[in-house]
């Protein structure tokens, strides 16, 4: 709106709606905003004025205090006759005490409810000085609106707000008032001094049974829930509750069906339901409190009560209850869940909520095995939990079905889910016989026709996906994803024998009617009518109605909202099956990728959901791998490289030796892709093109690859099953040499799979950019080691000819140059690459070596001395130890010497009673080899460790390769956690906004400037340690969150405008006051600050050090990460004029001397342009030590 | 848990937030996750149309009212759906405090008594009433039901 920019949202309040409608000029509006006293700390273009105001902040705070506290006392004019200017919380604050003092007075009454009241909402918090006046006003005053108030704040000022002074209503962050009272030693005024008192008279008031005082002993009441946060009050809260219920509750009050919520009956009597809606409300806002018997009773009476309301949170909190302890609800409720009970009154309970409970409760108590042997209990409850199926809500509705499903909130269960499914499948809805419909005959039979949960389910679903409301689609997608979940648990474990899914339907019904004699012939008929509706001659089966469903559920995919399409596709990922085709599935993922709307977060989460799938599934390895390709070549740029690491490790190993090659395959097609063009449109819907068409993109797309080559190196051994140990080559011919040509040729014939990986890793140690190549050469390492001839050979060849440099000559015309710095030698890998040849050499050397002697002691015939086995052994173990350094090998098997050492290996052990399993003493730091230096993150962190050798050979190799099971690298991976974490379900954190499209609204973006700047200041505080702000007991996180809530004062975002303006004319003077150049926005508000014309000239300025630490003794004099910012801009602006800082976008690596590498995020100054280059300082020095250095100017972003 | 009633104008500016169980460095998070939400999504839309979010386990069902937007943010047995009945609550309680969909300006005149509204609808993270007379007998000091 034109009128609000540059005001707070106090001035909008305050202002004369009449002089508001024509804009003002924006820029000239601010001003008066920003200097009242007490708002102005709190309020966004205050946020900028801090600059200059911060230092006055101290002796501000302290004047509201002083001015609350003496403000009765003061005569001061009171603030409404000023009605354009904006109020301030001081202001409020004595206008409150004078008018409680006069409350009695029309006049005041008005002045509070229509002025002082409404504007007093605005503020967080209310200062716990007010209390006595709130107190006097609730004493004296008999207007009901302003008693309202008064409750609404008395309720505000109870909750404890812990260290941080925050309140759970949001509002302009208001200081900490009881450390505000602390500072003014004489008259401050704590919640400690006034929550008892408040207390005790809302306790008062709580129990007075006054007709005329029982609306208020219901605020009251309300009121009093909000200090359940101290422990001390607790237990004469619920002694005050029950106290209550005790009165109200026992005395039994028959409610009478059809008028309960309409109005009438006697006045006591609804006296009596007030009350106990207003017991049984506050009773639920108190902690649970399993195992006492009196609050499941009280609840349990609650379910009885005639105020709807009640009757809900009296279902919450049994259905709450009964997750902990199903055997005491179940016993309870006894007679009120069969037929005619009040828990079937629910059923008819105009209130969604209530309904939800009831079925949350039903399934708590079914799956409870406590009740296993009360089958009578459990089907009272279940027939309940089917007819909710019934229910017109969708709400409720869903629940229903997620409880057949068997979904839990805490833990999901296999078998549960399975069993689930199941039950979906099988149990049929019989109508509850009850009495009212027995009377009408001719509805009877209509009614009570039973019907498939299957059909209905699927029914109900089916319509609503054809419904418009987004909250609708997204809901009934996420319930058929929980189907999906039940159905891959039900094939898991077998169950799908039973369910098959080609038979009809009805069948199982008229199992279960056969069951129910009587009923058999008409069930019959009632089927044979159902069977006739949907189609002459069309069999039900479960395949036919899911197909039905999943149709309407891929024609959702077409929804504008980006939410419900990523729910849509987690469904279809869940719901699709191993046997089915995945192409459809595929194409529309790759078409819906190439939507920009998808937010990396989204696309996380679906790529998390594969993880789950394949978690359920294995058999959909393959499957999954190439949906997840899709992944890595459609959007590499918004995707989490570690996750999709994750998951190609988890399918190449879940895959199964027949899968392995096809699951290498659509991992490394990722190699084979044309690199992106940028601006071609053409191959949007192509699952075969690369997009990434801006440099983000395109660099995670390199890293991708990086990983993708990584990956292949490592695993390539293991997809092929090929392995030097226990290669298929007889030794003899071990050392054939072969030409080139012919040996590729021999080699791709015997194991295409290794022979494919070599030819992509080759290709990729030549024309891939720099980063790739060095990673290429490091794979084909791992790979000579690991395989036997005649790959080794073939690996040694190429990178010799690699580390001359001599191909490069050949392949110069082909590729030309991209840009990049060739090195020293011919591909610029030669310093890289020696010591891989040299092991290489090393092992040929020993080999050649071992052959000559064999071959001596053959001709003279004689034995190996021990002497000469021990020297044998030495290199044995020497080259073992080389080769470890590189990647890991499995020591008791691995022969470096070729396999014709073996024997004579064993002999010198036997003799020296050496068991390999004694050598296996490699450390972690042997056996995690140089790649996993590069990708420690998704290593094992200790290596597995073999005790003897009788292990299964296709684990040990698994082991080798690094592919242990999940418990083996579950500690070290940052991915594992987020998957761990999605898997279970975890996740309420708030989420990130990408900056990258903030910048579209421009007080977002200040907004986000802002939160930056907080977040920056976190990651200055935790660089040195290693952990992360979100452990809640590091330091770092004490820091960040003091920080943000003195900061808060200062939020940003809240109740005010974007800045009215960036100032270039308002520069000069904010220079010179603080030297913040780099922040246009905090120029101009402190060039307002010193326009204006206010009391209190802000007292010198100190130096940033000493406000920061001041920030901290006094949370009132500044903010903590605006303290933090000046410290370091000051620091910034020493270097000169021409300077200014920025930080890193992207990482970068330095690829010469005079450039500096990069981290993302980084933070940096600016020194000076050239030709597309910063040169930049770095604040501490970078990994290589270096603090200076030239960086493109595309991976900085100037602030 | 409801964690959260955010009441934005249209340019962004938060006029009303109640948080409840979102520790307070999630707060601005939160904040402009959901204002840039309603800057994406918002425009164009009608009135009380409801559009849906969600963030890992945590679901969010907004809509426009006349000149402001709402937010409503919940997980657990707070999900679209029962987020859409407490948007509903909300909205209906806004257009009758405010006699039909809000200006700006109309819904901070009416500031104090949408704060009470909000306050008889959402407490404590839960939601309370959800019936209008009830909301309305209710920020008057009324009982619930009267006699």
């Amino acid at each position: 709106m034109a009128d609000s920019s540059g005001t707070t949202l106090m001035d909008l309040i305050s202002s004369d709606p009449t002089s508001a409608p024509p804009p003002p000029s924006t820029s000239a509006q601010a001003p008066t905003a920003s200097h009242q006293r007490a708002a102005s700390p709190f309020s966004k273009p205050v946020t900028a004025t801090t600059t200059t105001d911060r230092k006055s902040k101290r002796s501000t705070l302290m004047q509201i205090q002083s001015d609350a506290v003496s403000a009765a006392r003061a005569a001061v004019r009171i603030p409404h006759k000023h009605k354009k200017k904006p109020v301030s919380y001081a202001q409020l604050a004595r206008s409150i005490h004078e008018l409680a003092a006069s409350s009695d007075q029309k006049k005041s009454q008005r002045q509070l409810v229509h002025h002082v009241f409404p504007k007093l909402a605005v503020y967080n918090s209310v200062d716990p000085s007010l209390a006595p006046s709130l107190l006097m006003l609730g004493q004296q005053c008999e207007d009901r609106t302003i008693l309202r108030y008064v409750y609404y704040y008395l309720a505000r000022i109870l909750p404890d707000t812990g260290a941080q002074g925050l309140t759970p209503g949001g509002g302009i962050p208001t200081p900490n008032w009881d450390a505000l009272a602390d500072i003014d030693a004489v008259g401050g005024v704590t919640r400690a001094d006034v929550v008892p008192r408040i207390l005790d008279r809302l306790s008062t008031e709580a129990l007075n049974s006054d007709i005329e005082f029982h609306p208020r002993r219901l605020q009251a009441l309300k009121a009093l829930t909000y200090a359940s946060t101290t422990p001390e009050i607790l237990p004469k809260l619920y002694e005050l509750v029950f106290g209550i219920l005790d009165k109200v509750a026992d005395t039994p009050d028959k409610r009478k069906k059809g008028i309960f919520g309409a109005k009438g009956g006697d006045k006591e009597s609804i006296i009596r339901s007030n009350l106990q809606y207003a017991s049984m409300s506050a009773l639920r806002r108190l902690p649970l409190d399993p195992g006492n018997p009196i609050f499941l009773h009280r609840a349990v009476q609650g379910v009885s009560f005639a105020d709807p309301v009640a009757v809900r949170h009296s279902l919450e909190i049994i259905s709450e209850l009964a997750t902990k302890d199903p055997y005491a609800v179940a016993m309870a409720l006894g007679k009120l869940a069969q037929t005619g009970g009040a828990l079937q009154d629910v059923l008819h309970l105009h209130d969604v909520l209530a309904r939800v409970a009831l079925a949350r409760l039903c399934h708590s108590i079914n799956r409870a095995k406590s009740l296993d042997e009360r089958a009578d209990i459990k089907s009272h409850f279940s027939s309940l939990l089917y007819q909710l199926l019934l229910d017109p809500s969708d709400r409720v509705c869903f629940e229903a079905i997620l409880c057949v499903l068997g979904k839990s909130d805490s833990a999901d269960r296999t078998e549960e889910r399975a069993i689930g499914w199941y039950r979906l499948t099988r149990e049929v809805l019989k109508a509850p016989e009850a009495p009212s419909v027995k009377d009408k005959d001719t509805k009877a039979s209509k009614t009570r026709r039973p019907q498939l949960l299957i059909k209905l389910v699927m029914r109900r679903l089916e319509s609503s996906f054809r419904s418009f409301s987004r909250p609708v689609l997204h809901a009934a997608a996420r319930v058929v994803q929980e189907m999906g979940k039940s159905r891959a648990a039900a094939f898991a474990l077998g169950l799908h024998d039973n369910i098959n899914e080609g038979e009809d339907v009805n069948t199982f019904a008229e199992n279960n009617e056969t069951e129910d004699g009587k009923a058999q012939a008409e069930g019959h008929r009632r089927i044979g009518s159902i069977s006739m509706s949907n189609g002459a001659g069309n069999k039900d089966t479960v395949a036919s109605l899911l197909a039905s469903l999943m149709e309407v559920v891929r024609t959702t995919i077409a929804c504008e909202c980006v939410y419900v399409r990523a729910m849509v596709i987690k469904a279809l990922i869940w719901m699709q099956s191993p046997q089915e085709t995945f192409a459809e599935l595929e194409s529309m993922i790759a078409s819906e990728l190439s939507d920009p709307a998808w937010s990396a977060a989204l696309l996380n989460d679906i790529l998390l959901t594969l993880h789950a799938r394949f978690k359920a599934t294995p058999d959909m390895a393959v499957t999954l791998l190439e949906i997840a390709r899709v992944f890595a070549t459609k959007v590499p740029g918004k995707i989490d490289a570690d996750v999709l690491q994750l998951l190609w490790k988890t399918c190449l190993v879940g895959a199964g030796p027949e899968g392995k090659h096809t699951a290498l395959e659509a991992v490394t097609i990722v190699l084979d892709l044309p690199p992106p063009q940028p601006g071609s449109m053409s191959g949007l819907t192509s699952i075969d093109r690369v997009s990434a068409f801006d440099p983000k993109s395109a660099l995670a797309l390199q890293r991708l690859v990086q990983a993708a080559v990584w990956f292949l190196g490592e695993n390539a051994n293991y997809a092929a099953s090929e392995y030097a140990w226990e290669s298929r080559t007889p030794p003899g011919t071990a050392l054939m040499m072969l030409d080139a040509d012919k040996m590729v040729a021999a080699a791709s014939s015997r194991n295409p799979t290794l022979a494919n990986a070599l030819t992509r890793l080759q290709r990729c140690a030549f024309i891939g950019s720099w980063e790739v190549r060095i990673i290429a050469a490091q794979a084909l390492t791992t790979m000579a080691i690991r395989s036997g001839e005649p790959y080794r050979i073939q690996i040694y060849e190429f990178l010799h000819a690699l580390a001359q440099g001599g191909v490069q000559s050949q392949f110069s015309d082909m590729h030309i140059s991209n840009g990049e710095d060739q090195g020293a030698s011919g591909t610029g890998l030669g310093s890289l690459l020696s010591p891989m040849l040299k092991v290489l050499d090393d092992m040929y050397n020993a080999q050649d070596d071992l052959i000559k002697e064999m071959r001596n002691h053959d001709n003279a015939k004689k034995e190996w001395s021990d002497e000469e086995l021990k020297k044998l052994y030495e290199t044995h173990e020497r080259l073992l130890d080389l080769v470890s350094l590189f990647c890991y090998v499995p020591r008791s098997k691995y022969l470096p010497l070729g396999p014709t050492s073996a024997k004579l290996i064993e002999i010198y052990r036997n003799r020296h009673n050496i068991t390999s399993s004694s050598v296996m003493r490699d450390s972690a730091a042997v056996a995690t080899g140089i790649s996993e230096l590069i990708y420690e993150a998704t290593k094992p962190s200790t290596a597995p460790v073999e005790s003897d050798n009788n292990l299964d050979d296709d684990l040990v190799n698994a082991w080798a390769t690094g592919l242990a099971d999940d418990g083996l690298w579950g500690n070290n991976a940052p991915a594992m956690n987020r998957v761990n974490e999605f898997l279970a379900g975890a996740g309420t954190d708030a989420p990130d906004v990408d900056d990258e499209n903030v910048i579209s609204r421009p007080s977002m973006s200040y907004d986000d400037m802002w939160a930056k700047t907080l977040l920056e200041t976190a990651e200055v505080d935790d660089d040195g340690r290693s952990s992360g702000s979100s452990s809640p007991d590091s330091v770092g996180s004490v820091e960040t969150s003091i920080s943000s809530h003195f900061g808060g004062m200062n939020y940003p975002s809240l109740f005010s405008s974007k800045p009215s303006s960036y100032g270039g004319s308002s520069q000069p003077t904010e220079k010179a006051s603080t030297g913040r150049h780099t922040r246009p926005s905090a120029g101009s508000s402190s060039y307002e600050g010193y326009g204006s014309p206010i009391s209190e000239e802000p007292p010198p300025y100190s130096s940033p050090v000493h406000q920061r630490f001041e920030s901290f003794e006094n949370p009132l004099t500044g903010q903590g990460s605006s303290s933090f910012d000046s410290h370091e801009e000051d620091r910034s602006s020493t270097g000169g004029n021409a300077q200014s800082g920025g930080s890193a976008l992207y990482d970068f690596t330095a690829g010469g001397d005079d450039e500096l590498s990069l981290t993302a995020g980084e933070e940096v100054e600016i020194e000076y342009e050239v030709d597309g280059w910063f040169y930049v300082k770095k604040k501490r020095p970078g990994r290589d030590g270096k603090m200076a250095g030239l960086v493109p100017v595309l991976y900085v972003s100037q602030s | 848990m409801l964690l959260a009633v955010l009441i934005a104008n249209s340019e962004g500016n938060i006029l009303v937030e109640r948080f409840n169980g979102v520790p307070g460095e999630e707060r601005l998070h939160w904040r402009s996750f959901l204002v840039k939400l309603g800057a994406d999504n918002l425009q164009g839309v009608k009135n009380e149309e409801l559009l849906v979010a969600c963030h890992k386990s945590v679901y969010i069902v907004y809509t426009v009212l006349g000149h402001v937007s709402i937010y409503l943010v919940g997980k657990d047995e707070y999900d679209e759906l029962a987020l859409s009945e407490a948007i509903f609550v909300v909205t209906s309680a806004i257009k009758d405090v405010c006699g039909k969909p809000p200006t700006e300006r109309l819904f901070l005149d009416k500031y104090g008594r949408i704060c009470l509204c909000i306050d008889e609808i959402v407490w404590k993270g839960l939601l309370e009433n959800t019936d209008k007379d009830r909301i309305k007998r209710l920020i008057r000091l009324k009982p619930p039901t009267e006699f």
